[in-house]
């Protein structure tokens, strides 16, 4: 059990706001740990840094040894982290391959894209290939052709996830993943997560709501609140936390 | 000598600046309030002026009812595009992501379905002129000459001006006008009608545009081309930072004094370019302006 | 947009060539004109809708990349002998840097300021156009010398008309190939989301100032073809009016899509024509009516006219939505075996 993913002391200004302050968390390879927190406790500007969307003014983090605060966005998902977003900012006309083909972006070869080529032949049969492959182990091969933005919400959040499975991580940032799922479907999420940690050994991030799933999924949750940290530990250790109790009751929290 | 020519440029400068100014403070108010960059200006300036011309011709009303005729037609011509085209676009949004393209492309057809409505009137073929606010002999300020009609053009600026600050900041439409510019979605929740007040944004900023263009149509000879003016006032616009009302004005009027040096000091022709030349420089350099908000904040 | 040409793409494009050296033997000289027009702002369209309609960038500049292929390819030819086959990519070459060195600093501003500035930028163009007369004469314009294209003289439409349709085909080809590429790929997720790209691993920044530098590269050839059939250029046709009339043209056909783009050209591109024909007194209206049509366009027609007859095409294939939400309810336990990492 070694330390793959580590946030440091980092710290995040935007204006006169603190979004996050001196924040810090540990990250255990193959391991699935929940960020949670009432609405605007900085969860969504802990993955922001690390897609290199914001700029913290203090802090580290680091990587499987590598600093990726020294890295630009599209360097990121090269290092190994992909991520979902909450938003669905679904690429939305563009078909569900295509979608797919966009998150296997670093991993298909370069060629000139004017004329034809031995390499682009290559490349490209590879590449859809590799996409179809995660579109039938994602169940959403019935929907190879149709536009993004005209599936509905619970197949775009799959979408979203096979494009971040299709860059090949070994860290997976998910912002809110059964956010607005019925009920199967967030069972459905459930098994999922845990065959991408258990199975392929890939480490899951996961900012959620729904508690249950939390709950059910997490090795180790870790507690936000006005951009600090006020709690970290087991499922078992963070339900009876009365510090965490108060900062859920304080705002609309789910159950 | 020298001075001469110097306090000559800066007087007339401030007057056109003037001009600059209202134009640029039309379009701010139209991005504060609906985020949209109205193309359409310049052709607003020029309709203010057509209509006035209209109602002075044909219908041979007094001056001050003219001005109030054309303010009026102006106003209703900005709201109803705003109601009828843009409210179209933007309750066909279905993504939380704004189309802006869209709405953009919309005011630049505005502006030439305008501009392409004057043309086509027979009417508008002969060049026309319109008279002054004020007329009499020229006053004198320091060495320089300037128009009776210069002053009133700085007199009126300054009035709008103060009645916008007025209205922004004490009356209770100009501070629902703001709520919804800032965050329309909490104002809906309060309870703001937001539709008028997108359509009510932009009658007010259609009608100072009006009021340039009567103003303006005096100092040159009106053609339906007027309205590329509204390049000079995005210049102003964009120099005061796209966010801020004052900065228009000073926008403006530095803008006027900058481009009469340029006539001075390089040559007549590169007055033309200026204003581009200024639009790239400071976009490139300083994108917000003297005094604009830095361009992250995403409304709710 | 991934993998090969389908054969029917080759096929339609075969056929524009055949017309091309076809056609100037039936029809009557001013149909050749159009046709070379029509042909030329279809590169023209097309290029700016790599820009506008492909990367979502909204920018204005495209203009004044015309005018340098123009003046560029006529220059060349005139001052220093250059043939048209080596001129016109030069041409068109320099537009591209033009380009690419205008978006470097020009990317990172946000939609309504990159409109501002790139219709600045084509602004000071048209004054460098006009004043710069040692080089470009001026208001007063340039005389093009007809240029010989491998040893075939252009400068009369009939002569010029397969050349134009040579050069359109070939930028189509290229156009075609390019959409179904990874750029292609690339400039649609920018479009939808940069932050959906950025995390995927596209540059951003160094697309969209590829994307505009093929843009501008595509003007240039524009540029170029103007010479095989004009024989004289002045600044006015560079300015803002040809700008709206090719915006016209991608919104109303259909931004996104080469055969949208297209269909504006022809139906834009012949609207003065079919004003002409009209009533007498109707072609006093086409400011007007262009005004109109480009606001209906984006009212009613977001996706343009193609999209529209897209739409109506679908329907007829699309799965329904309820086979979607009953196919989440079936799909058992994922199975990621063997998922190659």
């Amino acid at each position: 059990m070694n330390t793959i993913f580590s946030i440091r002391d980092v710290s995040v200004r935007f204006g006169g706001l603190t979004a996050l302050d001196a924040f810090s968390m540990q990250v255990e390879e193959g391991a699935i740990h929940a960020l949670i927190g009432p609405n605007g406790a900085g969860k969504s500007t802990v993955f922001n840094c690390i897609s290199r969307f914001c700029q913290p003014v203090q802090g580290r983090i680091e990587f499987a040894g590598q600093s990726i605060l020294d890295l630009p966005a599209h360097r990121i998902v090269g290092a190994g982290i992909a991520r979902t977003f909450q938003n669905l900012e679904v690429l939305r006309r563009m078909t569900v391959l295509e979608t797919v083909l966009v998150g296997l972006t670093s991993r298909v070869e370069n060629y000139v894209p004017f004329w034809r080529s031995a390499k682009r032949s290559r490349a490209e049969r590879g590449a859809v290939e590799q996409a179809d492959a995660i579109l039938v182990k994602t169940g959403l091969m019935p929907y190879r052709n149709a536009r993004a933005g005209e599936l509905d919400f619970g197949h775009q959040k799959m979408l979203d996830l096979a494009r971040a499975l299709a860059a090949g991580p070994r860290l997976l940032l998910l912002d809110e993943p059964a956010g607005g799922l019925r009920n199967r479907e967030i069972a459905f999420v459930d098994r999922l997560l845990l065959d991408i940690a258990r199975r392929q050994g890939i480490t899951i991030v996961l900012i959620e709501h729904v508690m249950q799933l939390v709950m059910s999924v997490a090795d180790r949750i870790t507690v936000l609140s006005f951009g600090k940290k006020i709690a970290e530990g087991t499922p078992v250790e963070i339900r009876g936390d009365p510090r965490v109790i108060e900062a859920y009751l304080g705002s609309a929290g789910h159950a | 000598m020298f001075s001469l020519l110097l306090t000559q440029a800066i007087a007339s400068g401030v007057v056109t600046g003037c001009v600059y100014a209202l134009v640029a403070l039309s379009l701010v108010i139209i991005y504060k309030s609906t985020d949209v960059v109205n193309f359409a200006g310049g052709e607003l300036v020029m309709l203010g002026a057509y209509v006035g011309l209209l109602a002075l011709t044909y219908f041979e009303v007094s001056y001050a009812v003219m001005f109030a005729l054309a303010v009026i037609a102006v106003f209703t011509t900005g709201a109803i595009f705003e109601r009828v085209v843009l409210g179209t676009i933007v309750g066909r949004r279905h993504s939380a992501h704004t189309e802006l393209v869209p709405l953009v492309v919309a005011t630049v057809g505005f502006g030439y379905l305008l501009k392409g409505l004057v043309r086509a009137v027979p009417y508008t073929e002969e060049v026309r002129r319109l008279p002054p606010l004020v007329s009499g002999p020229p006053i004198f300020i320091g060495e320089a000459i300037l128009q009776r009609h210069d002053i009133a053009i700085i007199a009126v600026t300054v009035v709008v001006m103060a009645a916008l600050t007025v209205f922004f900041n004490f009356t209770l439409t100009g501070k629902a006008m703001r709520a919804t510019s800032q965050n329309g979605r909490a104002a809906a929740l309060v309870g703001i009608p937001v539709k008028r007040m997108r359509m009510a944004a932009w009658g007010l900023a259609s009608a100072i545009a009006g009021i340039a263009g009567i103003l303006l149509a005096p100092k040159l000879l009106m053609t339906p081309d007027m309205g590329v003016v509204v390049m000079l006032a995005f210049a102003a616009a964009i120099i005061g930072g796209f966010t801020s009302l004052p900065g228009c004005v000073i926008g403006g009027i530095a803008l006027g004094i900058v481009q009469n040096f340029v006539g001075i000091l390089l040559s007549p022709q590169a007055i033309a370019v200026t204003p581009f030349f200024v639009i790239i420089v400071v976009l490139m350099l300083r994108p917000q302006g003297l005094f604009g908000e830095m361009i992250a904040t995403k409304k709710v | 947009m991934y993998g090969e040409l389908p054969t029917r793409s080759f096929i339609l494009i075969a056929a524009l060539l055949g017309l091309g050296i076809v056609l100037p033997l039936l029809l009557p000289e001013y149909f050749l004109y159009l046709g070379n027009m029509l042909m030329m702002y279809a590169v023209l369209a097309i290029g700016l809708d790599l820009l506008l309609g492909w990367s979502g960038q909204f920018a204005f500049a495209h203009i004044a990349f015309f005018g340098i292929g123009i003046y560029g390819t006529a220059l060349l030819h005139t001052r220093l002998r250059i043939p048209f086959v080596i001129g016109m990519p030069v041409a068109a070459g320099l537009a591209g840097l033009t380009g690419w060195l205008l978006a470097i600093p020009s990317t990172r501003l946000r939609t309504v300021y990159l409109a501002l500035a790139t219709y600045a930028f084509a602004e000071c163009a048209q004054w460098v156009f006009r004043t710069w007369d040692g080089v470009t004469g001026g208001s007063d314009g340039l005389r093009i010398k007809p240029p010989s294209v491998l040893g075939h003289v252009a400068g009369t439409d009939p002569a010029a008309f397969p050349v134009v349709a040579v050069v359109l085909c070939l930028m189509l080809v290229a156009t075609l190939y390019l959409t179904r590429s990874n750029l292609g790929r690339h400039l649609c997720a920018i479009r939808d989301s940069e932050h959906v790209a950025a995390a995927s691993g596209v540059d951003v920044k160094r697309v969209k100032i590829v994307a505009f530098a093929l843009s501008a590269i595509y003007a240039g050839v524009a540029g170029g073809t103007y010479t095989l059939f004009q024989s004289f250029v002045n600044p006015d046709v560079l300015g803002v009016g040809q700008l709206i009339l090719v915006l016209t043209m991608v919104v109303v056909g259909g931004p996104g899509s080469i055969i949208g783009v297209l269909l504006g050209v022809v139906l834009i591109g012949l609207l003065p024509e079919a004003l002409r024909a009209a009533p007498r007194g109707l072609l006093v209206w086409q400011e007007f009516l262009y005004g109109l049509i480009l606001m209906l366009a984006v009212m009613f027609m977001p996706r343009g006219l193609w999209g529209l007859i897209e739409a109506q095409l679908s329907v007829r294939r699309a799965p329904a939505k309820q086979a979607v939400s009953a196919a989440i309810g079936t799909s058992g336990p994922l199975d990621l075996k063997g998922t190659g990492r």
